[in-house]
Parts: structure tokens; sequence; C-alpha cells
């Protein structure tokens, strides 16, 4: 197993009026190269906290402790010896993030990682076959050893609401082709042939004329798989989805999760998935991570979390489901005719 | 004889020139103390029809009759004295209450207009609401936006049962909600409607929640009824094209990765 | 308290606030510092200012005492220009509360009324109003209000156009509320704070044209204003400047107050409402 993020006792806590509220307290979590993992929760308990804080996308004004660590380039196994590239996932210049690691300094770090071979893991090895396109794909935009992670390069990131994530005034074709060309330094008409290609992948119906449509002329499906091809545009490591499908009715829900599985698996991303949703989340996940009250409650495998749940607050959220199969409460109520 | 009768319900509107119908042709009827689901994908109809039967918009074509009276025949006052029989849960809480209010207000308003309670005794009877759906009383002072979404769905529900209704709508009113809170609302919607018969129309996408609550469903698909009947039969062997869809769709914690792989 | 606190903490807005408490005070005062008629002969006629220490803003022409003037003149310019922008205000909100939330026919008319009183030029309708009814203090209040409140009933209805859509003006009308009471209670306070914003403009704008209307002797001939004493100094202004220049500077500083403060309550509530 090679951590692609580490997440050290990170605690993010944000400032209301006078009073502090955290949002996160001392999470520590590893986010598997090439895995997917959910991370569920009811609201106030941090997913989307821990989703903005990976992105590198909390607001102003949050208070950050704790380290997140990115291992883009190579992929040092899970408690090796090298020192793990403990960088700030936020933008350092504001100052606000406070490591409780010391920092070496970067340049060893760099060796350190150049040095390092890419060790095989069994998941690496499934993935394989599939990670090539993706991998050469991003060749343009050589990483280098002392960036940070870059929204939009190396993250992608889906929100829940497409219509607040997509420009209202801008074609569908362009806020896709942007990100190529930012991220993968190509032409406009490169870019543009790139969008092309993404929107065919995402299956939107008649892409080409899909391009120089306006969000508004597409369904909340639609929107949402125009968000993801915008997000999978520069082929980024890490796909994060905060409750994407959420907005979404049951049938869109079921194509659109489909849909992030087979990009996934195809590009060899590790997901990111932030659900409310146990069940769905255990349709897709390997892992699943359940939060509550800013605290991790339970890590494992999806098996281990639904049919063997070691804490009642997991058991409590399986028991809250209400699935096809549920004994209906109106037989329990005596309220059946 | 039923409590509501929709018949040959139709609604269109127009969408770049062309007349689209959002409800085609709909008839459902729905008995004292029964819970009849509507169900069907976003933009199939069911929320339209949630503000026909609440005369929120005008039918283009269609009967509605409501304890026995023609419903779409009343208008201004008569409409207004009758809306007490018919209430509605909508689904973001927060979105359903004037911003600036508090709890007391949006409990005394039904009762201060349908003339339920006098002003003196009014207070009381707020007391009354906020125990019968599982609140505390000192909960009045407080403004709406200060008190947590699922005390906030309870209010909801207490306001729509102040005016003592046969019939509420419920428009996804457990959809946003945390699912331990959920459960907790649905069983106090049971509770309700065991000791008061009160009806409900609820409008729902998760066939799950229908299923567990709901006595009878009709699935609708672009504006028409795909199927209807009982609800576990329905969910359990849909026939229709978007019954099967929508079953299929549906999260199942018994599918996981780990069986898949 | 914390909004109090942003106010605070932006300092054109407490030099707006500060320059405002010296006009209330001003105006409070007039009557206890200065008793009796202000327009009654104080001294010798065109005293310079900083002479003498008991006239020390000097005195016009006929030997008025030009800081008692300017102490009754800041009542005047203050209730006027709170008067009609209030009237303003009200006028406007519930003429745009009305045909946002009626719609169809009752829309029409009432935006079609307002574009009437928009395409005169507020100036011209007041003056006009003036000197049809006659100067006095509640006609150039109305007058001033004939003009300006066509701006916060535009902005009233476009509020309201979006209001009215929201779930809680249907869970009104699902317990049988009356429209009327569904437009002024649930939601015209909460289309006002967009009207509210442009209390600041409008007060501004309502204390110069009183100041102009004075100044073309549309005013009440019994009360002090600023604009009546920068006319009044004009005729010398060679050889007293300072006649038309003291009443000038109050005159500026007045409006940069208002318009300050005004400005800096707008932000630090706007700061309140993007964070909740």
């Amino acid at each position: 197993m090679t951590a692609l993020v580490s997440i050290r006792d990170l605690s993010v806590s944000y400032r209301r009026d006078k009073s502090e509220v955290a949002a996160l307290k001392s999470v520590s979590l590893d986010v598997v190269a090439g895995e997917r993992l959910a991370i569920i929760g009811e609201s106030g308990s941090g997913k989307s906290t821990l989703a903005l804080a990976i992105a590198g996308l909390l607001p102003r004004g949050a208070k950050v402790d704790g380290g997140i660590a990115w291992y883009l380039r190579s992929q040092p196994a899970l408690g090796a010896k090298a020192p793990p590239s403990v960088l700030p996932d936020i933008s350092p210049a504001r100052g606000e993030i406070m490591l409780s690691s010391p920092l070496s300094p970067i340049t060893d770090i760099a060796k350190e990682e150049r040095s390092a071979k890419l060790p095989i893991s069994p998941l690496a090895g499934e993935m394989s076959g599939r990670t090539e396109g993706g991998v050469t794909e991003r060749q343009p935009s050589a990483i280098t050893e002392t960036e940070l992670p870059l929204l939009g390069r190396d993250i992608g990131f889906v929100f829940q609401d497409p219509s607040a994530s997509l420009d209202p005034v801008m074609t569908i074709g362009k806020q896709i082709a942007e990100v190529a060309r930012t991220h993968l330094g190509f032409t406009w008409s490169q870019s543009y042939a790139k969008a092309k290609t993404l929107l065919e992948r995402v299956r939107l119906p008649d892409p080409d004329s899909a391009l120089s449509a306006f969000p508004h002329q597409l369904s909340g499906g639609q929107k949402q798989r125009v968000a993801i091809a915008a997000a999978i545009a520069a082929g980024p490591k890490l796909l994060i989805a905060d409750e994407a499908t959420s907005a979404l009715d049951t049938i869109v829900q079921a194509e659109i999760v489909a849909l992030i599985q087979r990009l996934v698996a195809e590009d060899g991303m590790t997901l990111l998935f932030i659900s409310h949703d146990i069940a769905l989340a255990a349709e897709l996940a390997e892992r699943i991570a359940v939060f509550r009250h800013g605290t991790l409650v339970e890590l494992g495998t999806t098996g281990q979390i639904v049919d063997a749940p070691t804490q009642a607050y997991t058991r409590a959220l399986l028991d809250a489901h209400i699935g096809l199969d549920a004994e209906p409460l109106l037989d329990r109520s005596g309220l059946r005719r | 004889m039923s409590l509501l009768a929709v018949s040959n319900l139709t609604r269109r509107y127009n969408r770049g020139g062309e007349t689209v119908a959002a409800v085609h042709d709909v008839s459902f009827a729905i008995d004292p103390g029964e819970t009849l689901a509507l169900a069907g994908p976003s933009g199939s109809g069911k929320s339209t029809i949630a503000r026909l039967v609440l005369r929120l918009i005008e039918p283009d074509a269609g009967r509605i009759e409501f304890e026995g009276n023609d419903f779409l025949a009343l208008a201004g006052s008569a409409l207004r004295a009758h809306r007490a029989r018919l209430q509605m849960v909508f689904q973001d809480p927060l979105a359903a209450f004037n911003p600036r209010a508090t709890v007391a207000r949006v409990l005394d308003d039904p009762l201060r207009i349908h003339g339920i309670a006098s002003r003196t005794e009014r207070p009381h009877r707020i007391a009354e609401l906020l125990e019968r759906v599982g609140l505390p009383v000192d909960l009045a002072s407080r403004a709406i936006h200060e008190i947590s979404g699922g005390q906030r769905q309870r209010i909801a529900i207490a306001r729509a049962i102040a005016t003592k209704p046969s019939l509420i709508v419920l428009d996804e009113a457990v959809s946003a909600l945390d699912v331990s809170v959920r459960g907790q609302i649905l069983e106090l919607l049971l509770d309700l409607q065991r000791k008061q018969r009160i009806a409900y129309l609820f409008i729902s996408h998760d066939l799950g929640v229908i299923r567990a609550v709901a006595h009878r469903i009709v699935l609708l698909d672009a504006g028409r009824i795909a199927e209807s009947g009982n609800a576990r039969a329905v969910i359990d062997s849909p026939q229709s094209a978007i019954g099967k869809a929508l079953v299929a769709a549906a999260p199942r914690l018994d599918r996981t990765m780990q069986d898949a792989s | 308290m914390s909004a109090l606190h942003r106010f605070l903490r932006r300092p054109e807005a407490v030099a707006g606030a500060l320059i405002l408490a010296a006009l209330f005070a001003m105006a409070v005062s007039a009557g206890l510092l200065f008793p009796g008629d202000p327009q009654s002969i104080a001294g010798p006629a065109l005293l310079p200012p900083f002479q003498d220490w008991s006239l020390p803003l000097g005195t016009d022409r006929l030997g008025r005492d030009v800081l008692t003037e300017l102490f009754h003149g800041a009542r005047t310019s203050l209730a006027v220009g709170l008067a009609a922008a209030a009237a303003a205000l009200a006028v406007g909100a519930v003429i745009g509360t009305l045909a946002g939330f009626t719609g169809g026919l009752t829309d029409e008319v009432l935006m079609r009324i307002t574009d009437a009183f928009q395409t005169v030029p507020s100036f011209l309708l007041a003056l006009a109003f003036v000197s049809v009814v006659g100067p006095s203090l509640g006609v150039v209040v109305v007058a001033i209000a004939l003009g300006t409140w066509t701006g916060p009933a535009r902005v009233a209805r476009a509020e309201v156009l979006s209001i009215r859509e929201r779930d809680y003006v249907a869970n009104a009308r699902v317990i049988g509320m009356h429209p009327l009471a569904i437009a002024f209670r649930e939601v015209l306070p909460n289309a006002l704070p967009p009207v509210l914003a442009l209390s600041s403009v409008i007060v501004a704008a309502a204390i110069l044209t009183e100041a102009a209307l004075s100044f073309l002797g549309l005013a009440d001939p019994n009360r002090v204003t600023w604009g009546g004493m920068i006319a009044e100094g004009r005729t010398v202004l060679r050889t007293a400047p300072f006649l038309s220049i003291v009443p000038g500077i109050a005159l500026v500083l007045t409006v940069l107050g208002v318009y300050l403060a005004g400005e800096g309550i707008v932000e630090t509530t706007a700061v309140r409402r993007g964070l909740s």
C-alpha cells in the first residue's frame, strides 16, 4: 500500500463572530494511491472540510493545524524511512498553516524522492494497464519537485451543485478547454479537441454541439457530467467528489456514480468520494471512513464497515438506512391496512 | 368516499415557444388516514402536482375534489378558510420559513388566521404543539435560523397540524435531513397519522422511504402516471420501465464493492 | 455588537458618523445655545469672522449672527433631508412591493406611473411643486420626495419579484394568510435591506435639493436654511466671501458625512449577510 496523500493530526476550525468552531479535530488518514475511498458522515461531521482541506480550498480565516503530505511523483511505501514531503496543502503564503512536525528542507526531499524507486504494490499492479493513458497525458506539465499539488492539474474537484461550479456565460467547450490549456500547455485548438474527447468520455449526448452550448441548456445530470469532464481534463491523480450526486435524482445519481467509477478505473485515478449516504458509498468505494463531529470514527474496507462495524455510530448509520428490503415502518406502527 | 380525488389534472407550461405538459391527465384518490406516495425522476411532475393540489398554481384542465367540495371552485376568503384542512411540509425547512421569524410566530400565524385560539390562549396552544412534535416548550422564543434542521422540520410539522388538517402534502419532507433525524421524523409522521387519522400525499424520490411509510404509490414519468398500486407490491416487482429503473438505481447496502469483486 | 465592531474598523465610516453626530448636536443644541429668533439682528453688519468672540463667525448684511444661523440651518437641512428620504423610501417600498407582489395589471399601471415620474428631472419636479403650492417646510419635503421615490420603488419591486417565489411565501399562502398580509408582513421586511442601502444617497440628494430650492428662494421664509444663507451672501461675494463659504462648507461636510456613514452601514450589514 502506498499513500498518495497522508493526513496527520489535521485540525481545522472556523471563526464565527467571536467563537471558534472546530470542523476537524486531529484527523489522521492515508489516502492510498489508486484506491476509491469514501468519506461518509452527517451534516457537521467535517467531511466536506476534509475535502476542501485536501484540495486547498479552505476559506480564508480557517485555522489549520497539522499536515497534509503529498506523494505526487514517487510513492514511497507507507512508513518508509524517507521523510515525507510535508507540504502545507493550502497556499503557504497565507501563513495560516502550522505544521506539527518539523519540516525537512524541501531540496532534500526532492533528492530522496528522485532516488526512490516506484514500489510495486498489489494495487498499483492492478491498475498498471490502465494508468498509462493518464500518465502520458500529464507529461507536458512536468511536476517539479518543489511544487505543491495544484487544483485542476493534480486534483480534480466535483462539487455538489454543478450550476454553481460552471460559469453560466461561458460555453461548455471553453470551460473544459481552459483547464486543458492551463495545465497541459495545449493550444486552443488542441484544448478544444481534448474537450470534445472528454465530453465523449463522460457520455454527453451530441458532444459536438455541446461544445458551444451554455450550462443552462443542459439538465442537472448533464451539467454534472460536464463538471466531471472539466475536473479530469488535466489528468489529475486524485478526483474528489464532494456530494457530487446529492442534488440529482436516484436514476441520474446511479448513472453519475457509474460514470465516476468507469473514469477512475480508466485513468487510474484515486477517488475520494464524500457522501452522506452509506449505501451509495458502499456501492462505489473499496474503503470507507466514517466521520462524526469532526473526528474519524471508523475506517475500514467496505466489507468490514458494512458487515462488521466496530463502532456504535457506524452501526446506527447502517440501521438508519432504509433500503428496499427494510421492514416497513407501517407494519411496526400498526398502520398497515 | 375519498378525501381527495384528483381527476384528469393537466398543467402545461411554455418552454422556448413550445407548450410542454408538466402534468398530463393525472388522476388519483387518497382515502382518510392513508399515505399515497408520488414518485418519479426529477421533471416527472410530482412537485407540480403537489402545488396544483394546494392551489399554489392553477391547472389547465381537470378536477380536484377535497372533502366533497369542488376545490378548484373556491376563491378568496372561502379558499383561505379551506386551506386549514389541507397543509404542506416543504423539503428545505430553512427556506420554508420567513428568515426573520421566531418559532412562536411561525406557530402563532395559523392559529391566529383561522381563529383557532384567542390571543391569550395562543401561547398555551403553541406549547401544546411543540410538545406534540417532541420539542421543548422553551424553543418558542428562539429564531428559526438558530435551531437545527431536524428541529426546524418538526416545527414545520407542528405548523402544518396546528389547523387540524385532514391531508398534509409532504414534498420531499425528509430528503434534506440527516439519516438519523429522518427516522425520527418518519416515526413522528406515522404517530400523527395513527392518532389523528391524517392522510399524507408523500412526495419522494426515495423508494426505500416510500416502501417504509406509504400504503399506495403512484409512479410518474414525464408528467404521466406510469404505474400505481400497493406501495410494497409495486416496489418489490415494478412493471413499468421507470419503476424498474428507479428500483435498480436505489442504493443498496447488500450490493457493496466487496460483493462485486 | 460585532456589527458595531466592524463599523468602527472602517475609518471613513467613523469619520462620517462623527460628522453626522456633530451635525445632530448642532441641530439639537441650536435652541439651547442660541435661543430666540435666529434672524434677529445681533451686531454690526458684515462683521468678518474671528473679530468679535461673541460673534465668532461674523455677521451678514443685516447684522445677523452667522454662527446662530449655521446652527439653526443644520436643523432645517437635517429635518428636510431625513423627512424627505423617509417619505421617498416608504412610498417607494410600498409601491414597489405592491407592483412586484400583485403582478399583472396593477404592476403595469404602477410601473408606468413610476416611469412617468422618472422621466421628469426630479429637481424640476420639486421646483414646479413648490412654486405652485407655496414654500413651507412640509411642501418642500413632499416636493423632494416626489422626485426620489422611484429609485426605491424599482429596487423594492426587483427584490419582491425574487422573494415572492420563495418557499416561505408559498407556505404563508398554504396556511391561508391574506395576500396583503403576505406582501407586507412576509415579503416587504425581507425586501428592505437593498432599498435601505439607497438611503444614504437619497438623504444626501435631499439635503442638496433642499439647499438648491432655498438658494432659489423657494424655502420657508420663516426658517434659516444653508441654501438661503449662500444666496444671501452671493450679493456681497467679493467683499464678504465668508458669508457663502461658511454654509457651503457645512453643506459639503454634511453630504459627505451622510454618504460615508451610510456606506459604512451598508458595507457592514452586507458583510454580515454574506457570512450567514
